[in-house]
């Protein structure tokens, strides 16, 4: 990657970013900066970061969905996969792609998570890769349940997976949620819907392969992940 | 191409992935010597949301220049010269009371730049995460010229300083929404 790393950060077309302090989702009213956003020309410390985080960052677990051999989770087994790209669709290698989700019940297995739903013995649903010399990633997981936000006007997150990426420049870093096709609370969901640009939306969403691709084992989907970032000379036609 | 929208880091980012000597900046990988080029320093601080109360579970990604003013990447044209055993990147997790810390090395200048660290935050209730630098008090003919500094407002610089403790150690509250006064800068890149 070194010598291509991505050198040119535009700003972000309108209907990306969400909006925010976020209509329904209220602890964005005490967290989010009230003061405008300071806008700053991208300079050396912003073009550039972190590179083979991968020795710092233990890459590896892909397989979620069954962390014992002998032992499956419990639910949907799917396979998410796709390419870290850059705006101008290059793939980036050596990323590093963070994954974590709920189980098939909705149940987080982490300390902050205290629902009732069951946890899975078997599935922890968090891993981290790095991508190949393609930019691309893969997951073997299960299908998370919804499972609902606790407060005045309780909501249900629809079933999703959080990704954090973290590219060539301290400007590709990305963290964002991936969602399933056609689920009825996609269109309920107060973070899904932040974001105003609807082709945006879309982007969130996997796209299901064929089953005659994939065969019997398990359902795919692919995810492509977009990060910030162009070469440092616009591309001439 | 369009990049992804992004969203908050929500309230379950994974414990394991934050692990022991991950907000070291100074090695590479978590068994590699630390780097002793340069003056070693802890950062440390609380985040806070509105009204003061600490921010617990916040994610910090801390990223600088090597202890003479490098970056190891190929955007920095003195990259061949920058320091090998220092990664310049951390990551640390806030407790109950919002409290973070780095180890690191004092970061050198460049360019026009006064020596500072950059900070992400991301937190559940951040749908994006947002972005300060911490800049250091001693530095004051540095800072007196750097051009990100210039970019805030006057009022509002003192909140973008570390305040040096006894300890070898400087201090850095992060403050995500409060009046103008109270509230940490952040820039949009
Ligand atoms: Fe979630």
């Amino acid at each position: 990657m070194a010598e291509d790393a991505p050198a040119r950060f535009d700003p972000l077309p309108p209907g990306i970013a969400p909006i925010v302090p976020t209509p329904g989702y209220p602890s964005t009213f005490t967290h989010t900066p009230s003061q405008p956003l300071i806008r700053r020309p991208p300079g050396r410390g912003e073009i550039t970061g972190p590179l083979a985080l991968h020795r710092k960052l233990p890459c590896g677990e892909a397989n979620l969905a069954e962390p014992i051999p002998g032992r499956p989770a419990v639910g949907q087994l799917i396979h998410i996969a796709g390419q870290v790209l850059d705006e101008d669709g290059r793939p980036i290698p050596d990323a590093v792609v963070e994954l974590w989700q709920a189980n098939a019940a909705g149940r987080y297995a982490h300390a902050s998570d205290t629902r009732s739903a069951p946890l899975d013995p078997n599935f922890i649903g968090q891993g981290r890769v790095r991508t190949d010399a393609e930019g691309r990633y893969g997951f073997f997981t299960m299908r998370p349940g919804a499972y609902p936000v606790p407060g005045e006007a309780v909501w249900w997150r629809p079933p999703h997976l959080h990704f954090c990426v973290l590219g060539p420049a301290s400007l590709s870093r990305l963290v964002t949620q991936m969602f399933f096709p056609g689920d009825p609370l996609n269109p309920l969901d107060h973070i899904f819907m932040a974001v105003p640009d609807a082709a945006a939306r879309e982007r969130l969403i996997a796209r299901p392969l064929p089953p005659s691709e994939i065969g019997s084992g398990w359902l795919g989907y692919r995810h492509d992940i977009l990060l910030r970032g162009r070469r440092a000379t616009p591309v001439l036609a | 191409m369009t990049p992804l929208s992004s969203h908050t880091v929500g309230p379950f980012f994974p414990e394991a992935f934050i692990r022991e000597g991950d907000n070291d900046l100074t090695r590479t990988t978590t068994d590699a010597p630390p780097s002793r080029r340069g003056t070693p320093i802890r950062l440390n601080g609380r985040v806070l949301r509105e009204g003061g109360l600490p921010c617990i579970n916040a994610i910090l990604e801390a990223w600088q220049a090597d202890a003479a003013g490098r970056f190891h990447h190929p955007a920095d044209p003195e990259e061949a010269q920058a320091d090998p055993e220092f990664l310049g990147w951390g990551r640390a997790r806030t407790d109950a009371e919002g409290r973070y810390e780095f180890h690191t090395l004092l970061p050198g200048a460049f360019l026009d730049r006064a020596p500072h660290v950059n900070l992400l935050v991301m937190a559940s209730g951040l749908m994006q995460p947002v972005a300060t630098t911490l800049f250091f008090p001693e530095f004051a003919a540095a800072n007196a010229t750097d051009p990100v500094l210039a970019l805030v407002p006057p009022s509002r610089r003192p909140r973008l300083f570390a305040t040096p403790d006894n300890a070898g150690g400087y201090r850095f509250d992060i403050r995500l929404r409060g009046s103008a006064d109270e509230e940490t800068p952040f820039f949009e890149d």
